[in-house]
């Protein structure tokens, strides 16, 4: 039973995590069915951005945790509107493309600036300890990371449900044409989306850095959990991602417990099965692309 | 105007004589092929393997008076892309030898390497069978082979009494060397076995793991987890998770100099049950230590595990070479049967009739140093477990056929 709990709580603690990078692959494509596979190489950019912060300027944990989103949504603005923009209107198949080619470019230019190896960075001091779970000692910061991104996700939602910006983008998500027709400036506002979820990629890198370490393919598993829980909540559904979010999270960390040779088999045939049955996501409202 | 002439005909014989000279050293040179990681997440081991190699290479000097030019090639880790690069080592850049392999490559080239024709020597390939029952008469291995540490495994054991009435796990990646690894454990006399996990390679968040080992009441956790980022984020979780407070950490082969650097005052948590090769060996052999100064002369760290191993394997080959009396591929591999040459990790000569160097592990605990040396603060305090002990039977005992 404490076991079983354990790994619960692991599963939690990394769907929180997860939840960060589903929410902007899921933004991102329900708004303009862009597949964006270079998601996981911004978040890696989001671990160097956090290094650079923290080495090169200087600045104490949290600061550069706050610099780290900042100096990538630049970068992926930059992105959107040189390789994302002018194919915008083209099928799913062009920009996953062109991002799963752009993400090759971002980790070899990490690889040239900062070079191939892993770097570690501890947890912040207060938080270099552990703390007793019903007999169970569990890290802080772990704890602390869930935290926060429950709150960086929360706050998503709320501007997505309760600001004029939200609104927009919630009318291009369910009907583009209608929303342009209306007068919803939708190139500017992937543009704007696009950068804020690549803000979000950086900000999970930068948080999970001292728990995972930073290194270029950093990104890799982290896209591809986050697109497992995406697909299973529905492709641009938010509410089913976060859904999906944690599914993907607990079938990896109690699999990966109790049937660890199967783990990895158990995560997909979830998955599989999700799609077989509910191919538009959990709740039924995502797209099939 | 005659003047002018003379001094002409002056340059331009001078100029013949410049371009006449330039080729002929290079033909001269004794080309010696280098294949292994420059690229990816496993490049730090590449980067101590070509520098080990380029550090003995300055050291052992001019090969039967010729200078050595080593030609380096990407392996990328991959078996089709070290067979190509190999044959193009051979064929275009006619290498004499071939250095610098890692398991995944040396593996691939054993089906090719009476074809290539010429000795290749690894210092960094673990599979047993690369020099038992899969040995090839062109191919020889410096490091010592994974059954060899399964025995250095049982002497730690022996050696440490913590570890005697210690409840064994194993934590590893889901491939066959893991299992292997659990299985030595397993048949070390009088231990106890308390399980074992296998994570799959992409693992990053080894949190479910080490739940299991706590679970399981575990109070040492060998780790036979890929060498680099994987094993480094493995051991920093154990610590974050507090692991390391109830369970010594024990590493199969060792930890890279460049992973303990990373790692601090953590990697004191770390047992090593056979590292192929410790800087700190300088203690006891005044070659490593030449080695060591030179080392860290030229590239200003400290000489890794990685680097100690592939030096050794250059010196093997330039020692071959030298005692041949040319680079004649035939003549060498003879030399290298009966060559014992002192090198960083030890006297060193390979099995009669065999392929696999007679050479010591190095058992220990990671540990700071009193006072920084080669701008490490930590290392592996190293006892030698010599090959007499880990490798008592006959090459043909083991499987090796060279007929």
């Amino acid at each position: 039973m404490n076991f079983f709990f354990v790994s619960v709580l692991n599963g939690v603690v990394y769907g929180c995590f997860l939840l960060l990078t589903s929410l902007g692959l899921s933004l991102v494509f329900g708004l303009g069915r862009v597949v964006n596979f270079a998601h996981g190489a911004l978040y890696a950019l989001g671990g160097y951005a956090l290094i650079v912060g923290m080495h090169g300027a200087g600045a104490g944990y949290w600061p550069a945790l706050i610099l780290a989103p900042l100096l990538v949504v630049p970068v992926a603005i930059l992105i959107e509107r040189v390789a994302i923009f002018p194919i915008r209107h083209r099928p799913e198949i062009y920009t996953l493309l062109v991002t799963f080619g752009i993400s090759f470019m971002i980790v070899g230019a990490i690889e040239y600036a900062f070079g191939t190896g892993t770097t570690l960075l501890p947890p912040p001091a207060p938080f270099v300890t552990t703390v007793d779970i019903f007999g169970n000692q569990y890290p802080v910061y772990r704890l602390l990371a869930a935290v926060v991104s429950l709150f960086v996700s929360a706050g998503v939602f709320a501007v997505i449900l309760f600001t004029p910006v939200g609104l927009r983008i919630r009318a291009v998500t369910d009907d583009p044409g209608m929303a342009e027709a209306l007068g919803v400036n939708t190139k500017w506002l992937l543009t704007l989306v696009f950068g804020c979820a690549a803000g979000l990629a950086a900000f999970a890198g930068a948080l999970g850095a001292p728990i995972f370490a930073v290194h270029p393919e950093m990104g890799t598993n982290i896209l591809l959990d986050s697109f497992l829980a995406v697909i299973l909540g529905g492709l641009g559904n938010l509410a089913g991602s976060v859904i999906g979010a944690f599914v993907v999270a607990l079938a990896k960390s109690i699999g990966g417990g109790y049937v660890t040779d199967w783990s990895i088999a158990v995560l997909f045939l979830v998955v599989a099965i999700a799609l077989i049955f509910r191919p538009t996501g959990v709740f039924g409202r995502g797209r099939v692309a | 105007m005659r003047l002018l002439q003379s001094a002409l005909f002056g340059l331009f014989a001078l100029s013949l004589c410049l371009f006449a000279n330039g080729p002929a050293v290079a033909q001269d040179a004794v080309k010696i092929g280098v294949l292994t990681i420059r690229s990816g997440p496993a490049k730090p081991i590449g980067d101590d393997i070509l520098a080990g190699i380029e550090t003995a290479t300055q050291m052992y000097g001019p090969v039967l008076g010729s200078p050595v030019e080593l030609v380096i090639e990407e392996s990328l880790f991959n078996p089709q892309q070290a067979v190509t690069k190999a044959t193009k080592l051979v064929q275009q850049n006619q290498v004499s030898g071939i250095l610098g392999t890692s398991t995944i490559e040396t593996l691939a080239l054993l089906s090719v390497a009476d074809r290539l024709g010429v000795p290749i020597i690894t210092s960094n390939s673990g599979s047993a069978a690369i020099t038992r029952e899969r040995c090839n008469r062109w191919v020889f291995r410096t490091n010592a082979e994974d059954l060899m540490s399964a025995l250095s495994l049982q002497e730690l054991v022996r050696l440490t009494p913590e570890l005697q009435g210690a409840k064994w796990f194993t934590l590893g990646h889901d491939y066959p060397w893991s299992r292997l690894v659990a299985e030595s454990v397993k048949g070390v006399e009088n231990l106890e076995y308390v399980g074992d996990t296998f994570a799959p390679l992409d693992t990053t968040d080894w949190a479910p793991f080490i739940a299991q080992a706590r679970a399981a009441g575990a109070t040492a956790v060998i780790m036979p987890v890929t060498l680099g980022t994987p094993l480094l984020q493995f051991i920093q979780q154990a610590n974050e998770f507090g692991l390391t407070n109830e369970a010594m950490l024990v590493s199969p082969i060792g930890l890279p100099d460049w992973l303990v650097a990373k790692l601090g005052e953590t990697s004191t948590h770390v047992v090593s049950a056979g590292s192929w090769a410790a800087w700190r060996y300088e203690e006891s052999d005044s070659t490593t230590r030449d080695f060591n100064e030179a080392f860290f002369e030229m590239h200003g760290r400290v000489a890794g595990m990685q680097a100690l191993q592939s030096a050794s394997a250059a010196l093997m080959l330039y020692n071959a070479i030298t005692k041949a009396g040319s680079a004649e591929p035939e003549a060498v591999v003879g030399a290298l049967e009966t060559i014992e040459v002192n090198t960083p990790v030890g006297p060193l000569m390979f099995q009669p009739d065999g392929r696999q160097a007679l050479v010591p592990l190095f058992l220990g605990p990671y540990e700071a140093l009193d006072t920084p040396r080669y701008g490490a603060s930590f290392g592996q305090r190293a006892t030698a477990f010599p090959a007499s002990k880990s490798l008592p039977k006959t090459a043909a005992e083991y499987g090796c056929n060279l007929g």
